[in-house]
């Protein structure tokens, strides 16, 4: 009797569970009856193609969160991962528009980034700044290099490289979209299935655990922000590919939607954590929804009315299962 | 024992430890005083103090969430509300400065209490949960003013304008109304009971609960009583401009949380607190004070102040760690 009772109890904490993922996708199935051209391959592909750079941001805040633990204020989280990303589309933009080659504008962007990597890990292993702190001052710090750099100015792409980020590289699949299909994979697996990613997890779990178990804590936590510097790197190439050069502002929309995405994903696992593969499916879907939303013609300034009720909604959700549970 | 410690006071070490952030402070106030003597003048300082009256304020209300173990992402809608509904009250419907005032202080609340809703009544945590409250707040003020665009009311009753642009004795009202909360909220939050409550409970929550503390009643009054105050930050800004400006409020957020943290890292168990929290503003006012005296370009300003903060914030932790380290 009891044991059936349980067992209901773990049924309904299931389907409660599930419903997050179930009210996207049903947001998404009504988007597309309504609007038929929605749910095609070339709507996909826009799909995708949008989402980019939060997915590369994403992967780098997962593995830092994975790290730190998921408390949002005094785990890990790197904030300055957009800001980082808008550095390094900046040098790019205007070294090759000073008639530098790619590969040493991007060997300069390189250095910047994991620079910024490197002072992230030192104020927060070192010094012990809680990381939300630390990471937010360091936003405004590096988008304040970043304008002194372009002189806040739009510069147009002058490199074809980076452009063959956007055009298909067998017909029909971007070569875009496939290196960061190649890279989500590599980093669910380094994140997930690797000694190393394992031992990130621990140390993001239970810290004091961790380290009574030989766990290095710190030098992980510091590789995890060098690791978030460089995927910053990385999204300031598909930056520049997306708006055909550096535009500037970019950086707080990102900081948006690469907090919303990874937290949602969170939301979307079975255990209530950050996990990559939530977090890139978040990413996803928040792309999905915002396009959804304008091809079935809701006006644009309601878009960030209904992303905000879906965090609440989902992290509503997320909590009472749990509670359920 | 004693003799000891007082041989090390003058170790460079103790000094630091004692006074590394105020000598920091004392430094860049040389240094823009010794760049142009006009930073040291009178009304310059006065313009400082005025320049960081509605950031004072925000901090507050920041201060007084992150006192509770949380985080207020929400403060600049909080503002934006204030802001809004006084002068819509004023403009449409009619209303006298002070009725309108009110208004705006209820329309703030608003934020506060959606905030308390989500945290105490979804246990949503705060950080997301006034991420949430911050897109929503967002996308209401443009679906309001159709895309963004002010409300301006230039006739506005001379005793709403004198919130900003008055001044009693000589003091700006701005500042009188900064200077009222900070003691308001440094009786409130340093030297009440209630106060010792919100310090418990963000300190360990479940003791804080063991210990009888009606967690989720402080929680709820925290959010409202803070949003209540970006709301008068809000009133402030209306008058000062005369017109409600969209979206104005986000520009305070990430000073307020800065200017809270520095506090934090004065305070010797590294709390959140009132004194600290004037601190630190004031510390990000002067800095932008004397950079704008300078006569850089626009971007050199900024990406020097964004390293100065990263620099001042690195310092005021390092010398918490030194203390915390030495057991002092």
């Amino acid at each position: 009797m009891q044991a059936s009772a349980r067992h209901q109890r773990h049924r309904l904490a299931t389907i409660v569970g599930l419903l997050p993922l179930i009210i996207f996708l049903a947001l998404l199935l009504y988007v597309g009856l309504n609007a038929p051209n929605f749910l095609t391959v070339v709507n996909l592909k826009l799909v995708l193609t949008q989402s980019l750079t939060v997915v590369l941001s994403v992967i780098g805040l997962s593995a830092v969160v994975m790290a730190g633990g998921d408390d949002v204020v005094s785990g890990g989280i790197d904030l300055s991962i957009p800001a980082t990303a808008v550095l390094c589309a900046g040098i790019v933009a205007v070294m090759t528009s000073a008639g530098q080659p790619v590969i040493l504008a991007a060997g300069a962007a390189l250095v910047a980034s994991m620079l910024v990597g490197v002072v992230n890990a030192v104020l927060i292993t070192r010094l012990r700044m809680a990381p939300l702190l630390a990471t937010l001052a360091m936003f405004v710090a590096v988008v304040g290099i970043t304008n002194v750099i372009t002189e806040r100015k739009r510069l147009n792409l002058n490199a074809d490289s980076i452009a063959a980020l956007r055009g298909d590289i067998v017909p029909g699949i971007p070569l875009g979209i496939l290196l960061v299909a190649i890279l989500s994979l590599l980093a669910w697996f380094f994140l997930h299935r690797s000694k190393w990613g394992l031992n990130l997890q621990a140390a993001g779990g239970s810290r004091d655990a961790a380290e009574i178990s030989g766990i290095r804590v710190d030098r992980l936590v510091a590789q995890s922000y060098l690791l978030a510097a460089f995927m910053g790197f990385v999204t300031g190439f598909f930056m520049l590919a997306r708006a055909n050069g550096y535009s500037p502002g970019a950086q707080d929309n990102l900081m948006l939607e690469m907090v919303l995405a990874t937290f949602l994903g969170a939301a979307f696992s079975p255990r209530r954590i950050v996990t990559v593969w939530g977090a890139i499916l978040g990413a996803v879907l928040v792309a999905a929804i915002s396009i959804g939303l304008k091809t079935i013609g809701v006006n644009v300034f309601w878009t960030d009315l209904i992303k905000g009720a879906l965090i609440v909604i989902v992290v509503a959700l997320s909590a009472i299962s749990q509670r359920v549970q | 024992m004693d003799t000891f410690a007082n041989k090390n006071w003058l170790s460079p070490r103790k000094i630091l430890m004692r006074f590394g952030f105020l000598i920091v402070f004392a430094a860049f106030f040389l240094f823009f005083a010794a760049w142009n003597p006009v930073f040291v003048q009178g009304q310059n300082l006065l313009n400082i103090v005025e320049g960081s009256a509605i950031l004072i304020i925000i901090a507050l209300g920041m201060t007084l969430i992150v006192a509770t173990g949380g985080i207020d992402l929400s403060v600049g809608i909080a503002l934006d509300f204030g802001a809004a509904f006084a002068v819509v009250a004023m403009k449409s419907y009619g209303m006298g400065w002070f009725p309108a005032a009110c208004v705006g202080l209820l329309g703030g609340s608003l934020v506060g209490l959606l905030n308390a809703a989500l945290v105490v009544g979804l246990r949503i945590s705060p950080f997301l949960a006034t991420l949430g409250t911050f897109f929503i707040g967002s996308s209401v003020q443009r679906i309001f003013t159709h895309g963004g665009g002010p409300i301006s009311y230039r006739q506005m009753p001379d005793g709403f304008r004198n919130i900003a642009q008055g001044n009693l004795f000589g003091i700006p009202t701005e500042v009188i109304i900064a200077a009222v909360l900070v003691v308001i909220y440094y009786l409130v939050l340093e030297r009440s009971v209630w106060g010792r409550r919100v310090h418990a409970m963000g300190m360990q929550r479940s003791a804080a609960i063991v210990a009888g503390i009606r967690v989720n009643r402080i929680l709820i009054a925290c959010f409202v009583f803070a949003s209540i105050t970006c709301a008068v930050g809000g009133l402030i800004a209306a008058a000062n401009i005369r017109m409600f400006t969209p979206l104005s409020g986000f520009a305070y957020l990430l000073d307020a949380i800065a200017a809270v943290f520095i506090g934090a890292a004065l305070h010797p168990r590294g709390r959140p607190n009132v004194l600290g929290t004037l601190a630190g503003v004031l510390f990000l006012g002067m800095v932008t004070n004397g950079l704008n005296l300078m006569g850089l370009n626009f971007n050199t300003k900024d990406a020097l102040s964004g390293i100065i903060l990263v620099s001042a914030l690195a310092l005021a932790v390092a010398q918490r760690n030194m203390r915390s380290a030495d057991g002092d």
